[in-house]
């Protein structure tokens, strides 16, 4: 195209050296010293000009050299290699950070659809169930005050903080906080999302609460009925010294009760506490079941209770605290032996390699069946399930959804001599959620009943990994 | 500069799911602030609740607008078409559901003014965590398109009747114990109704999804044990309702 070039063949190039400022100055300075020598009358003045034009040239053209020599060295080691080694240096820092981080892009104010979040490190995509590539803000967290502090930050520039839980079998508390980014390039406006955990804190406060109104509801009774025992100890049973045995042994049956009581509420407030920390341990199972049946023969022969043990040949190994789920085990067995009859039977199985509807398939035809508590849906992961059968009393269908209460009792069934705390389940219903499992219970009245905890097998975890 | 004034149809279809995924979390977040007011006794959670429903209504109102504009002006077809029909259905649902928080709420604010219920109240949270869950898993499968997630819910409805019950035993018992408890324990039971019906949403909505992705309804029996589904669909239900 003829516009592309000079669009006069007189004028000089762009480039030309005709045109840079201390070639004018120059030229400036040459014909006044040329004016000078011609007219000597006005020599001083012209040689003071010449001077000066000389001298403004110079400190014209002195700046730009510096420029020059100060930004030449930045922008060629922005382009070598080590710059864009720092480049992925941020990008590894951002993708490692242990918190959710995303960057939500806005587009127009009115539509929802426009806000995306366009990079998220992978704590956020692990969190969220997000791709890679991306998703629509609103799909990946629903909640209304984040949404609305996204927005805020979007179109009105001001930072904000809110809360965020996580619902879920282990819920979870965030601090979510939202910054505005400065205009990329493009134009679109940005935003900063980041969320901070602050389930312990939560967890804590919650747990002193509850610990504090458990404690002190279920100690009043047995601590009315010692001091009332102590009272008639002092007046007029002092000489009676029947009544005086009868009523020690009461009293140190409801020390001891009190005493268990204690135990159970501590242990069942440490679960709660780390049900959102995934137990880092590997046991085996049916090794845990076998070692239950040992450490429990005693309780059972003096029942005259026969404990069977089916576990399976191969190893059931999951991922989870050893000391836990020996106490879901035992807790489990317990219960059954407590309501069996003398003499009756109590079957405890393992068995492995289940896929989720096999774990919680129905086991007693018949008998009212429900879930106490379903894992997170995951379709690869294969089961480890406890089975505890007892041939007991049963229980009618309306106390099931109940079973997991603290200190809730099926009314009418007295569980022997050694009563419960009222915490056995509860204890293994967090457990169990502790270890990502799930737990379901199946009875009839006069049938007896079935517990079923089962745990996600260690096998599938890589693939479990391999596919997030 | 088109683009910002006439969008896309395919824009307009996203849009209008998005729009339904930001109306669920604000139900989502209705209810279990609703429950939430109730365990805590919390009054000014439980006003918040109350004064924000109307803008689940004015979503409601926009969805449908939107739909129906879609639909006159770009005839949607096939599975576009059920994208369409179930952003309403669904925001209908979901308008429904914030009524139900709302009415939650006003009855947390009553219940405030009694003395404190805690056993009563901690079975209403357990139920209200349950039915919170199943709203959010409902949703969830919604934005992901997640049919197994949905078919999940709906086969797990049993849960909730099965709380509901239970809680039901439980207030009688209260009531019939402490004729003080009369006033309280009736509010409890219409939360514990509502939070039921709420569950009931969810499981339409889990029938919307399943039509909006195969085109098919989700009817017929819910595939559970044989035996207990003969006597929970009707029976169940109907059982602490007889007088003593």
């Amino acid at each position: 195209m003829p516009f592309s070039d000079s669009p006069s063949p007189v004028a000089p190039l762009p480039s030309s050296r005709l045109w840079t400022a201390s070639t004018t100055g120059g030229v400036a300075v040459v014909i006044m010293l040329l004016l000078a020598a011609a007219r000597p009358d006005m020599a001083a003045w012209l040689l003071v000009g010449a001077a000066i034009v000389a001298l403004v040239t110079w400190l014209g053209s002195r700046p730009v050299d510096r420029a020059v020599t100060v930004l030449g060295p930045a922008i060629a080691a922005a382009e070598t290699p080590a710059g864009l080694g720092d480049n992925r240096l941020l990008d590894a820092v951002f993708e490692a950070l242990d918190d959710p981080v995303m960057i939500i892009a806005g587009g127009e104010a009115d539509d929802i659809a426009g806000r995306r979040i366009i990079l998220a490190n992978r704590a956020a995509r692990d969190l969220l169930r997000i791709p890679r590539a991306g998703s629509l803000l609103v799909s990946a967290m629903r909640d209304p005050g984040v949404l609305e502090a996204v927005d805020e930050a979007l179109f009105g520039g001001l930072g904000r903080t809110t809360d965020y839980t996580a619902a879920g079998a282990r819920e979870r508390h965030w601090k979510a906080w939202v910054r505005p980014l400065e205009a990329s390039p493009g134009g679109g406006r940005t935003a900063i999302l980041g969320l901070r955990d602050e389930t312990d804190v939560r967890r804590m406060e919650l747990m002193r609460v509850d610990f504090l109104a458990n404690a002190s509801h279920e100690l009043r009774t047995p601590l009315a009925s010692l001091s009332g025992f102590i009272e008639t100890l002092k007046g007029h049973a002092r000489d009676d010294s029947v009544a005086r045995d009868r009523f020690l042994d009461i009293m140190a049956a409801q020390a001891e009760r009190m005493s268990r009581l204690v135990a159970d509420l501590l242990s069942l407030s440490r679960i709660e506490l780390n049900e959102h920390i995934p137990p880092s341990g590997r046991l085996d199972v049916a090794r845990a079941a076998s070692d239950v049946v040992d450490a429990i023969s005693v309780l059972s022969q003096d029942k005259g209770v026969t404990v069977l043990l089916d576990v399976p040949p191969l190893e059931a190994r999951i991922a989870g605290d050893r000391d836990e789920i020996v106490q879901v085990i035992q807790n489990l067995t317990d219960n059954a032996i407590k309501y069996s009859a003398v003499g009756g039977l109590v079957e405890l199985s393992v068995r492995s390699d289940l896929d989720t509807e096999a774990a919680a398939a129905p086991r007693l035809p018949g008998a009212a069946r429900l879930s106490l508590l379903t894992p997170d849906r995951d379709a690869t992961a294969r089961y480890v399930a406890v089975t505890v059968r007892d041939y007991g009393p049963g229980m009618a269908r309306e106390h099931l959804p109940r079973l997991t209460e603290r200190f809730y009792r099926v009314e009418g069934q007295k569980s022997g001599d050694r009563p419960g705390t009222g915490l056995g389940l509860a204890i293994v219903k967090h457990i169990v959620n502790r270890h990502r499992g799930g737990l379901m219970v199946e009875s009839a009245p006069g049938e007896g009943s079935l517990l079923v905890a089962y745990f996600p097998q260690l096998d599938a975890a890589p693939a479990i990994e391999a596919a997030a | 500069m088109n683009q910002h004034t006439v969008k896309a149809y395919g824009d307009e279809l996203n849009q209008l799911t998005a729009e339904v995924a930001r109306m669920g979390g604000l139900a989502e977040a209705q209810v279990a602030d609703a429950v939430e007011s109730v365990a805590r006794r919390d009054i000014a959670l439980a006003r918040a609740v109350v004064d924000r429903d109307f803008k689940l209504d004015a979503m409601h109102r926009d969805i449908e607008k939107k739909a129906i504009r879609l639909i006159a002006l770009r005839q949607p077809v096939a599975s576009d078409l059920r994208k369409t029909l179930s952003a309403m259905k669904l925001s209908v649902d979901l308008e429904r559901t914030g009524d139900l928080a709302k009415n939650i709420a006003k009855r947390a604010l009553s219940l405030a003014e009694t003395e404190p219920m805690q056993p009563l109240t901690r079975s209403i949270e357990r139920m209200g965590k349950l039915v919170s869950t199943r709203l959010r898993d409902v949703l969830d499968a919604y934005t992901a398109s997640e049919i197994d997630l949905a078919v999940a819910v709906w086969q797990s409805d049993d849960e909730v009747d099965e709380h509901y019950n239970a809680l039901f035993r439980e207030l009688l018992t209260y009531m019939m114990g402490d004729p003080r408890t009369i006033s309280a324990c009736t509010h409890l039971l219409f939360m514990a109704k509502n939070l039921e019906r709420i569950g009931d949403h969810a499981t339409n909505i889990a029938e919307v999804i399943h039509y909006e992705i195969t085109g098919d309804e989700l009817i017929g029996d819910r595939p559970r044990g044989a035996p207990s589904d003969a006597d929970t669909a009707p029976g169940m239900g109907q059982t602490p309702l007889q007088p003593h």
